[in-house]
């Protein structure tokens, strides 16, 4: 218990929490601090390719087997499913309609993968080993959440023809299938799986050494977004501020259940219970926008940048890993 | 020197919904448009700004000019694909130089 405590104050006194904690209050106390968008969205690229490539280098040393099969049917299995769940308790717990539900709940099926880069960093700084193929499983939970949430949609509603083109039209796909940041990530896997450990000679100087330190500067600019977002408060509601953050809870248990069934290691099972947890706020809200466009966003990016982001940056990574250490296999 | 009258559209849009619009401009049958990125102001829904990451709170400004007649049927065509999204839309006289470019 002494350890959970140490390892969580650790943590929240680490550079990429406190970081995020100063863009937070710079942006709320409206402060003129800002990254340049070009600026932001290297580094965003930047975390994209090194968590990419050294999940594929990682890959590549292990070499693949039957539990890559069975992982990333795992994956793809948790992302259709944790939407359901979110759906069923979001129309009972809270008033919502059943479109900002359906939009909400597809964000906690589909992954943060700026959650899952801080937690490989939070393992890699306490030289906790996890499997390659995680890397796999974060690029292929990132779509089917949305299939589910636009299914859970349109149950119970009497759609106009126009409603029934747009839900899954080619411009969707293409936003979702094609989106930058997944394009990178899984490019980059392929491209580590490809050349191993030579390639991450070559590599090495850019993708590890300064990783930490980018993505703690990349935290500050998700704490400037966060504290702009933390006005819009008021129109998520108290009931829903909760959700965000029992939903991961709920979400991570299940995650580390499967990825125990499974018998993955310590930091596979962390990650699991990472990517079960955290929410979308760049693929999801897209394809929201597009295909339910009479949910609000003030809403569902609120809840899962403002409420769900912080929470498991915060508390729910060393929580998880906490839990996973027991539950693993020693 | 010979200037023609034509008329000058703009839209304020959130930019999800923005390729749904030039898709409709093209097919009206406009030659042209003109696309400002990351426009940000205030209106019915809040603030918007340029926030990184998602284009969920991001407007672009799109400018058509062409004549009178094309101009009413653009602006009707757009009113249904804006309903629930953010948008503005206005229309304006304006001479241009070149007629045969719009």
């Amino acid at each position: 218990m002494a350890d959970l405590f140490q390892i969580a104050a650790g943590n929240l006194l680490s550079p990429v929490v406190l970081f995020f904690a100063l863009g937070v209050a710079a942006a709320y106390a409206q402060s003129d601090l800002t990254i340049p968008e070009p600026i932001s969205k290297a580094l965003s690229l930047y975390l994209m390719l090194a968590i990419g490539f050294k999940g594929g280098v990682a890959l590549a040393a292990s070499g693949i087997d039957s539990m890559v099969v069975v992982a990333l049917t795992l994956a793809i299995g948790l992302s259709l499913l944790l939407p359901v769940i979110a759906f069923s308790l979001l129309r009972v717990v809270t008033s919502l309609d059943s479109r900002n539900a359906a939009a909400i709940a597809a964000h906690y099926g589909s992954v943060s993968i700026v959650t899952f880069v801080a937690a490989s960093s939070f393992l890699e700084h306490r030289q906790v080993q996890y499997e390659g193929f995680l890397v796999a499983m974060l690029a292929v939970m990132e779509t089917p959440a949305i299939i589910t949430g636009l299914l859970l949609a349109r149950r119970g509603l009497n759609e106009t023809a126009s409603d029934q083109k747009s839900v899954f039209s080619p411009q969707v796909l293409r936003q979702v299938f094609l989106c930058g940041s997944v394009v990178l990530l899984v490019g980059s896997f392929m491209i580590g799986w490809t050349t191993g450990d030579s390639g991450m000679q070559i590599m090495a100087p850019l993708v590890k050494d300064p990783f930490q330190a980018v993505l703690a500067i990349f935290l500050l600019d998700m704490g400037l977004l966060v504290g702009k977002r933390l006005g819009d408060f008021g129109q998520v509601g108290k009931q829903l501020v909760l959700f965000g953050i029992y939903m991961p809870l709920i979400g991570a248990a299940i995650g580390m259940a499967a990825a125990t069934a499974i018998g993955l290691s310590v930091g596979g099972i962390t990650l699991v219970a990472v990517l079960a947890a955290s929410a979308s706020y760049i693929v999801v809200p897209a394809a929201m926008r597009l295909s339910l466009p009479q949910a609000n966003p003030a809403i569902y990016v609120t809840l899962s940048l403002a409420v769900t982001f912080p929470f498991n940056l915060a508390f729910g990574i060393p929580l998880y890993h906490a839990i996973a250490s027991l539950i693993g296999p020693a | 020197m010979q200037l023609y009258q034509k008329k000058r559209i703009e839209f304020v849009v959130e930019a999800s919904c923005a390729p749904t619009i030039l898709e409709m401009i093209e097919e009206a049958g406009a030659k042209g448009y003109t696309i400002l990125h990351d426009v940000s102001g205030k209106g019915n829904r809040g603030v918007r700004d340029d926030a990184h990451l998602t284009d969920v709170f991001r407007n672009v400004l799109i400018v058509v000019i062409v004549a009178e007649e094309l101009a009413h049927s653009i602006v009707s065509k757009s009113q249904p694909l804006l309903e629930n999204y953010a948008g503005i839309v206005t229309m304006s006289d304006v001479d241009v130089v070149r007629d045969e470019h719009f």
